[in-house]
């Protein structure tokens, strides 16, 4: 391996290892909520799902690199998680109002 | 560059064009499975929150019985594996196929390795009794029943997350095995990043996995 | 002379004559060439019989269920054998007719050919996507003939779980399996629109054929995986007593109802909009008109798609739902007759002033458009709450739905079929004995199934075989309409076969229609187009009769 070619990985690999580190910081907070907040305060679970969403998008945007991708793939992905709000919203309609 | 960089690129299938357009829709398509695999699981989520609008207490009792540290231990196996199908996936590009190899099975190792630890998990709930549905056992939360609700669906769950997973593996290894001759990155380099579409999209699902079962319900 | 007859004349395009070598019926003659072809066109007619055949096992049963209901006292068969007979045809024809008719024949056959392409992007999982159709099928059918279901083809719980004898176990691995086709077909559908479009095809140069099965495509990959994880879920508590749904330890089976209908009510616009299509490409064809509000009636199969996945509460008005989630689901069923009204109206205002040809086709497409009103106006009464509660699970919900599927989709079929017929085949079909076939099932189906309204509206509940001897006159009626509509359906099966071997050949373009498939060969060659064809004109491009008028 040449020097040159530890620059280029270092380049290419710059973008997983911050998502990596990303990730493992974003779940070190969760974790801790986890174990040391339950019961105190009943809607931590809103800070929780919050996070675990930014992990979510961390993996879409960057890991799948839809950030990379041309419009049509990135509309796809969000029709995914669009027609995945349909369905919980619309049942949640029934639970929530019975 | 490195001597032993290798070519890279696309055979071009006869009803195409050109590769691009070969790559975008081999992309395309696995982001549309994606899709569908996305709402497959969505289902197994809605049964999880319905049933924690309908039983709040029971889903508490059963998100303290589940195995918190070995659920979060997975998620971080998963996140450590992601990152070496990201390495593998920008060596491939380069040409760079040794390198890319290894990647590939410390990913496919990270992958096995999830896949041991949950089934020591299991193994945990069979031993404390949380297994409802084996009639000839006794359950330990017994004394509301609803509670076997939310323990199916767990169960169910991470049955089809082990089951993907297992997928995963099985192709992750047919890959590196077809990808071991020199001439694999000339003809068929994208199919290293269609499948890591795949491999990081388990991975996001477990990410929603974990808080839905263990973290929000305690 | 418009562009596309220039396109028609290209001297690169081969000249129909038949029996060419290169043609893809003629190209290879063994069972080998056919059953591991790569040709999307091939495999259109792979799935062409086989869904032909599982018709005719449902229609069976259909005139089975018809037969018994003849005397009101249920005396012809046990409870168990009618309950078996009509989840026999409800499975059948719902999983392995209906769904995949005109997405995985025509669709198959033409969009490829439609959008200037050589193939479908995915040629192997498209092949890979009939296999699995058979192999479910084909077990799912031993199943429910030599063991027997009874829940119907919803499958609702608990009864599917706890309470039935019969094999259903066998029978959702069946449907969880054959969604797997539905799938791949609607993936590679979509990335084939996507990606594959010959140069100047844009999006509002494809026929509105093309924009539906798009549509369908999307309702397919959307809607699809939830049921399949619903019926996963059946079959875990079935099987292992892993289950949510019970109501034993707490579960909610309404909660199964949303998630079935979740896809179930998507489904029923992966049955019509394809023949949404199909009409859309008929009307204009024999009216020599351009297709009225062309714009709007690809708009509108998008929105239909879209819309049709906020309306599944509808099925659920009396199964203790919230009346808040009633109100919401019963307004949004309203807003999803608007944009299929928009198509029927478009159909219609095509047809005024044209040059219309009582040819099969046209004559199949004018009987879809009056049973689709009917249909979809007797589904706006369901749609609203009060009258829903008076009439639900009543004949009159048969009556309905068998005007959208029956009148609208298998009419919609035929007259695809009859309208494409000589461009799969390279043969004409015999015209009088195509027009005799629409008049029988045009009456059949409606001696069939308007007195299901009456009967409903009555009160007569669906799947029992009993019935107070007061409904009889009506059954009967029913009954010997359903005869009619059987020998309707039973000429062009004759008829056709008839004309593969003795039919006169078929033209290029034997109905002066307009199209990227009349451009080329009857039978299509192998590779659909010897080069890459440039699109260069618009959609239906009748101007030159119509600048003449």
């Amino acid at each position: 391996m040449t020097h040159e070619d530890w620059r280029t990985i270092r380049h290419r690999l710059r973008s997983p290892v911050l998502c990596f580190v990303a990730l493992l910081l974003l779940l070190g907070v969760n974790v801790l909520l986890g174990v040391y907040a339950p019961f105190r305060w009943r809607n931590i679970w809103m800070i929780e799902a919050g996070i675990a969403v930014a992990m979510v998008l961390i993996v879409l945007v960057f890991s799948m690199e839809l950030v990379r991708e041309p419009p049509v793939i990135r509309l796809f992905a969000g029709v995914g998680f669009y027609w995945l709000v349909i369905l919980f919203s619309l049942t949640l309609l029934d639970y929530l109002t019975r | 560059m490195s001597g032993a960089a290798v070519p890279v690129g696309i055979e071009v299938a006869e009803h195409f064009q050109d590769a691009n357009q070969q790559r975008h829709a081999a992309v395309f398509g696995m982001w549309l499975w994606l899709a569908t695999e996305l709402l497959l699981f969505s289902g197994l989520f809605l049964v999880a929150i319905v049933v924690r609008v309908m039983y709040p207490d029971a889903v508490t009792a059963v998100a303290l019985h589940l195995k918190f540290w070995i659920g979060a231990t997975n998620t971080a196996v998963l996140i450590c594996s992601s990152l070496t199908m990201s390495a593998a996936i920008e060596l491939s590009r380069l040409g760079w196929r040794r390198g890319m190899l290894a990647c590939m099975l410390a990913t496919a190792s990270l992958g096995t390795l999830f896949l041991a630890l949950k089934g020591y998990e299991y193994w945990r709930d069979y031993v404390e009794h949380m297994t409802p549905f084996f009639g000839f056992r006794p359950y330990v939360l017994s004394g509301d029943r609803a509670t076997q609700l939310l323990v199916d669906d767990y169960f169910i769950i991470t049955g089809l997350h082990g089951l993907h997973l297992t997928t995963g593996v099985s192709v992750l290894l047919g890959l590196a095995w077809i990808a071991r001759r020199p001439s694999f990155l000339r003809h068929h380099q994208h199919r290293v990043e269609v499948f890591g579409l795949y491999w990081h999209f388990i991975d996001l699902i477990w990410i929603s996995v974990f808080p839905i079962l263990y973290l929000l319900n305690r | 002379m418009s562009p596309s007859d220039t396109a028609l004349r290209d001297p690169l395009t081969p000249r129909p004559t038949l029996g060419r070598p290169d043609d893809y019926l003629h190209s290879e003659h063994t069972l080998r060439s056919w059953l591991l072809t790569h040709d999307h066109k091939r495999i259109g007619i792979l799935y062409l019989l086989s869904i032909t055949f599982f018709f005719i096992i449902g229609a069976i049963a259909a005139g089975l269920v018809r037969l018994s209901l003849i005397v009101p006292n249920g005396m012809i068969f046990s409870n168990d054998t009618y309950n078996r007979l009509f989840s026999i045809h409800g499975i059948v024809m719902v999983w392995f007719f209906l769904i995949p008719s005109i997405p995985n024949t025509f669709g198959n056959f033409l969009l490829p050919i439609m959008i200037g392409a050589k193939e479908v992007a995915f040629p192997r999982l498209n092949l890979l996507s009939w296999y699995i159709f058979m192999v479910a099928s084909l077990f799912t059918l031993a199943d429910v003939v030599i063991g027997g279901v009874d829940t119907g083809w919803t499958f609702y719980a608990p009864f599917s779980t706890t309470f039935s004898s019969a094999w259903v176990v066998p029978a959702l691995i069946g449907v969880i399996v054959v969604g797997f086709s539905s799938i791949l077909t609607g993936l590679n559908f979509v990335v084939t629109v996507h990606t594959m479009r010959a140069p100047g095809m844009t999006w509002f140069r494809m026929p509105i054929f093309v924009w539906t099965m798009y549509a369908t495509s999307l309702i397919f990959l959307l809607a699809t995986p939830v049921l399949t994880i619903t019926m996963l879920l059946l079959l875990m508590e079935r099987g292992f007593h892993i289950g949510v749904f019970n109501p034993a330890i707490g579960g909610d089976p309404v909660l199964f109802q949303h998630m079935f209908w979740f896809y179930s009510h998507p489904a029923v616009y992966i049955m019509v909009l394809p023949g949404m299509g199909v009409i859309s490409e008929v009307v204009p064809a024999f009216a020599q008109r351009r297709l009225f509000g062309y714009r709007f009636v690809a708009y509108a199969s998008i929105a239909l798609a879209t819309v049709t996945f906020l309306v599944w509460g509808h099925h659920m008005f009396v199964n203790g739902m919230s009346e808040y989630a009633s109100i919401a689901f019963s307004i949004m069923s309203f807003v999803v007759a608007v944009p299929s009204a928009v198509k029927v109206y478009n159909w219609t205002a095509t047809m005024y002033k044209g040059a219309i040809k009582l040819r099969t086709p046209m004559i199949f497409a004018m009987g879809y458009v009056g049973l689709f009103v009917v249909g979809g106006i007797t589904g706006l009464y369901l749609a609203t709450l009060g009258v829903d509660e008076h009439v639900h699970d009543t004949y009159f919900v048969v009556a309905h739905f068998h005007y959208i599927m029956v009148g609208g989709t298998s009419i919609a079929f035929l007259a695809g079929l009859h309208y494409w017929w000589p461009k799969f085949t390279g043969r004409m079909y015999p015209e009088p004995w195509g027009v005799v076939a629409a008049l029988f099932i045009f009456i059949g189906f409606n001696a069939t199934f308007f007195p299901q309204f009456i009967l409903g509206y009555l009160g007569m509940p669906r799947r029992y075989h009993e019935y107070p001897p007061e409904f009889q006159i009506l059954n009967v009626l029913s009954s010997v309409g359903a005869t009619i509509l059987g020998a309707g359906y039973l000429f062009p099966m004759i008829y056709l076969v008839w004309s593969l071997r003795f039919g006169d050949p078929a033209p290029a373009n034997p109905w002066d229609a307009k199209g990227l498939e009349w451009t080329i060969a009857s039978p299509p060659p192998e590779h659909n187009f010897a080069r890459v064809p440039q699109v260069d004109f618009e959609p239906y491009d009748y101007s030159e009769r119509e600048q003449r008028t």
